[in-house]
Order: structure tokens, then sequence, then C-alpha cells
């Protein structure tokens, strides 16, 4: 079952904490990128479930239009410390990132990656 | 809160009923609820077409004259002009008619059928304030990029967004949706929930007076009673998505369309084309119904069809200049997406058809409908030739209808079976308010058998 399917409470929970994210980005409008464990290789993920979060923080973040992949200068990510850690091992010193709550991030790109 | 949301829309649904009632000056009491029922759709049509030209012209909020007060403002004028003209007319027709035993005994039962319906509605509702995935995703995700930035409402169709939240759908629920948002000053869920209410609620009344006016009171308690029954109808409702409104343009269209052949007011032609402009302006199947839409009027009427054809198109006009600069601005749907050869391998591949058609047998054969046509088959009443060029509209909208969606799942570039096990049950229930009142309007009526 994924999210969209778990019923309201944990539509709403997901929504409240992407209000944070929301608030925290320091731009209202264009393209802001999406990161989460299909980003990452080797990551284990529920490919329905990360992509129900992704329309999800669509949602949550519109009017800011959400691509896949760090494709933007501000990127939103959902990962866990053990998939950030890979992230990063990957990409070190490209992004300034901030753990907005939970696992969800805000990643600024410092250089082009 | 839910009141205020609900409160919100009766201004453009006043403007609709005052416009219909202007067009069509018909006053008997079962008329009224006619009226009244197509009012809510044609308002919230209205209101929505109104607040994208409102978009195109002063997108900012500041400065802006605010939809509501102009919506107020053509509604009065239009109440002024329409009682001066009325000053000079009789109302005695305007009367409640008067009901037998086995009527009121039939109304009872509507009325305990609506009040279990309306229970339902809002428990199912209640428990999913944010409506079903394409809700959130495509519906109320729309409602807020417009909500949000005004100015930049443009974004909704950006094809920078995922193919899954569909920026080339049209926007009759958004615009409602982010403009009663605007009025109220918050975006409570509340005010998508009240638009899924009046539009389920609006094709039960619907049901019930036009087959009030057109045949009797029983005959119209029989249909709304079998629609209520319909395991999926009232739930479709909550899912808050654009299906039970472009069910809604879809019936109520082709209810003008037959008025029209009964009463032989062009005006009901006019609007009949408006309604069906409005179908396409809610979902992409709608654009089926503008389609098909002058093809069933040909072959319902095919003396005098110059004259009908130009008022149908008179009233698709408005809607359809809408459509087409949307269109111009938003990406292709993802059914288009087919080159040439991918196309004619798809149009030459008669497995597909095969395939298409088991699923249409299973989704629409189905024992209630069998039953249907079989009592619609007994019971079949003596039409006039007005009623069997009428009936013959419906049947045609309804075959044309059909025909349109069995084609488009042909070609469709998606996978095959995918795309008939997420849209095949949707789009019958957008067709089966049609269905429902084709059969009772052919047969026979309670009053008629039991007298």
């Amino acid at each position: 079952m994924n999210l969209g399917d778990r019923g309201s409470n944990a539509l709403d929970r997901w929504e409240t904490q992407m209000a944070l994210v929301r608030k925290a980005l320091p731009i209202k409008r264009g393209l802001v990128g999406y990161i989460s464990e299909q980003d990452v290789p080797g990551a284990e993920y529920g490919y329905w479930d990360t992509e129900t979060e992704f329309i999800l923080t669509q949602y949550a973040l519109a009017p800011l239009i959400l691509v896949k992949g760090p494709h933007a200068e501000w990127n939103v990510a959902v990962l866990d410390y053990k998939n950030l850690a890979l992230w990063q091992e990957m990409y070190p010193n490209q992004y300034d990132i901030k753990t907005i709550k939970g696992q969800m991030r805000i990643f600024h790109k410092l250089s082009n990656p | 809160m839910t009141f205020l949301s609900f409160i919100v829309f009766l201004p453009p649904i006043f403007l609709g009923t005052a416009l219909i009632h202007y067009l069509w000056p018909e006053k008997t009491a079962t008329a009224f609820f006619l009226k009244a029922s197509l009012g809510i759709g044609f308002g919230l049509g209205l209101n929505s077409i109104l607040y994208f030209l409102v978009l195109q012209v002063a997108p900012g909020r500041i400065g802006r004259i605010s939809l509501l007060t102009l919506q107020i403002i053509i509604l009065a004028s239009l109440l002024t002009i329409t009682l001066l003209r009325a000053r000079k007319q009789k109302w005695s027709q305007v009367y409640l008619p008067t009901l037998s035993r086995l009527q009121w005994g039939m109304i009872s039962i509507t009325l305990l059928a609506l009040f279990i319906s309306t229970l339902v509605f809002i428990n199912t509702i209640n428990a999913r304030p944010q409506g079903e995935y394409d809700a959130w995703s495509i519906w109320n995700r729309a409602a807020r990029f417009i909500y949000r930035d005004p100015e930049n409402w443009r974004a909704t169709l950006s094809p920078d967004l995922e193919q899954f939240t569909h920026a080339d759908y049209p926007l009759l629920i958004p615009l409602n949706v982010a403009s009663g948002w605007e009025v109220l000053g918050n975006e409570t869920l509340r005010l998508p929930m009240a638009q899924s209410a009046l539009f389920i609620f609006s094709i039960i009344i619907l049901m019930f007076s036009a087959l009030s006016f057109t045949r009797t009171i029983g005959q119209a308690s029989l249909a709304t009673v079998l629609l209520l029954a319909s395991s999926i109808f009232i739930v479709t409702g909550t899912n808050m998505t654009a299906d039970i409104p472009v069910a809604y343009f879809i019936f109520a269209s082709s209810i003008l369309m037959y008025l029209f052949f009964l009463h032989k007011n062009a005006a009901l032609l006019v609007l009949s084309g408006f309604m069906a402009g409005l179908a396409g302006w809610t979902k992409n199947e709608g654009l089926l119904l503008i389609a098909v839409g002058p093809f069933a009027l040909i072959m319902a009427s095919p003396k005098n069809i110059k004259r009908s054809l130009l008022y149908y198109l008179a009233g698709l006009a408005i809607p359809l200049m809408i459509i087409f600069f949307l269109k111009s601005l938003t990406p292709t749907n993802d059914l288009l997406n087919n080159d040439r050869n991918s196309l004619i391998a798809k149009i030459t591949d008669l497995s597909r058809y095969w395939e298409v058609l088991k699923a249409f047998a299973k989704s629409f054969f189905n024992s209630s409908v069998i039953f249907l046509f079989i009592y619609t088959a007994i019971m079949h009443n003596h039409l006039t030739p007005d009623s069997k060029k009428g009936g013959f509209a419906l049947f045609a909208l309804l075959l044309l209808q059909l025909l349109g969606y069995f084609v488009v799942f042909v070609i469709t570039p998606n996978d095959l079976a995918w795309q008939l096990s997420t849209s095949m049950d949707r789009l019958i229930l957008q067709v089966t308010p049609l269905l429902l009142f084709l059969c009772f309007s052919i047969s026979s009526d309670p009053e008629t058998i039991f007298s």
C-alpha cells in the first residue's frame, strides 16, 4: 500500500512537514529539484512509495515546479541518514545541506556537480 | 467553514439559474426544479470562465474587481430585467401538482434513499478530506498553483511538471476552487468538498426534475432511486475528481437537447451546446461530447439541420474558444503521444479491439444494466414523434460517446491493460445518468401501469 492510499492522516503529516520545507526555501516560484532514494545508487526503495512521495511533495510545494534529480540550484531531498551519507560520498562539498525535519532536507547547490 | 464554502458558490448558482430562466421562461413547479439543477452546473461553469478571463486581464489581486461583486451586479441586472418582463405575464401556471397516493409513496422512498445517500456522502468525504489520489495530485494541485500565485498561474500548465500531475487537463474544477479560496481567504478543503456535493446532488435533482417534467413523478422517482442505488455513484462523488462533474455536463447537455426536440425552443439547444462546451472545459472526455454532439443532432433531426446546428454551435462557441486558448498553452496530452507508425500499428492490431471489447462487455453489460435493458424492452411505452426524435438523439449521444471511448482505448500509447483497468469504470459512470434517463424516458411510467 503506498502513501496515497494510507488515508488522510499520512497525507496531512507529509503536508505539515513539507509546509516547513516550503517556508524554508528562499524561492517562491520556478523549478526545484527533488532528490529521493531513486537518485542514490544502491539504495533500497519501493517504487510507488517514492513516486507518491514525489507527487505529494509537488502538491505541498505548489506553485514551485518539482523536477526529479538534483537539477536546480535549490533541491528538496527526502533521504534517511544512511542514504544521505551515500549521497555525500558521491557529491562531496557540492551542496549546502539543511535538515528541516526528519528525512526532509534542502540541498543548495554550491557548484556544478 | 462548510457553510461559507457553500455560500461562496451561491451567487454563480443564482446567476446560472436566472440566465436559464431568462432564456427559457417556462413557469411550472417541475420546470423550476429542472432549471435550478441546470443552474448549478451552468453557474459553476460561468464562474470558472469568468475567473479564467479575470486571470488573463488582471492576474494580480490588488486593484482588481472582485469576481463575487461582478457576479452579484450581473445577477441583480438580470433579475431586474426578468421581473420587468414578467410583470405583464400570467403566473397562474405556477402551482404544485396534486399527487396521488402512489406518487406520495414513491416520493417518500426517493427521499429516504436520498437521505441515506447524503449520510454516505458526508461520512465518506469526512473520512477522506483530501479526496482520492487524482484529487490532490491533479485538481487541487492546479487550484493551489492558481490561488497561491495568480500572477504566475500559467505555471500550472508547465511541461516541466511530472506527467502524472497532468498539466494539460482543463481548469473548471481548479478555477472554481481557487476563486472560492480567494473569496474565503484561505485554502480550506471544505471548498472542493462543497463543489463535489453540488455536482453530485445536482445530477440527482436533474434526474428527478427532468423526468417529472417530461414524464411523471413516479417515473422520476424510479430512475432517481436506481441512480442512488448504483454502488459507485455517491462514493465517486466523494473522490473530489472531475468524473462526476463531467458526468453532470454530459447529462445536462443531453437533457437540454432532448427538451429541444420536445419543446422546439432554440434557447434549449444553445444551452445544450454551452453545457457540452463546459464538459470539455471540465475533463478531456468532455471534448468527445463536443465532437459527437453535432453528429447526434444531425442523426436525430436531418430536416432543418442547418438552423438547429447553428443554435447548438452558437452555445458551444464561448467555451470552445476558451478551451482552444487553454490548449494552445498546455503540453500535449499523454494519450496523443503517438507517432504515425505506432498509431497505424495500433489501429491495425485486431487483438486490441478484442481486448477493449471484452473490457467494455465486462464493465458495461453487467447484470444491473442487462436488467435495465430487459425492463426497458418489456415496459416500452408508445412515444410521440417528438419524444422519438429526442430519444434517438439521446441514444446517438450515448452510442457515439461510448464509441469515442472505445477508439481512445484502441489507440492509447499507454499500456492497454493498465489504461483499461484504471479508466473503464469511471468512463462508464460518466454516461450512467444519461443511460438511465434514456431508459426511463422510453419505458412506461408506474402511474399508467397501476391506473
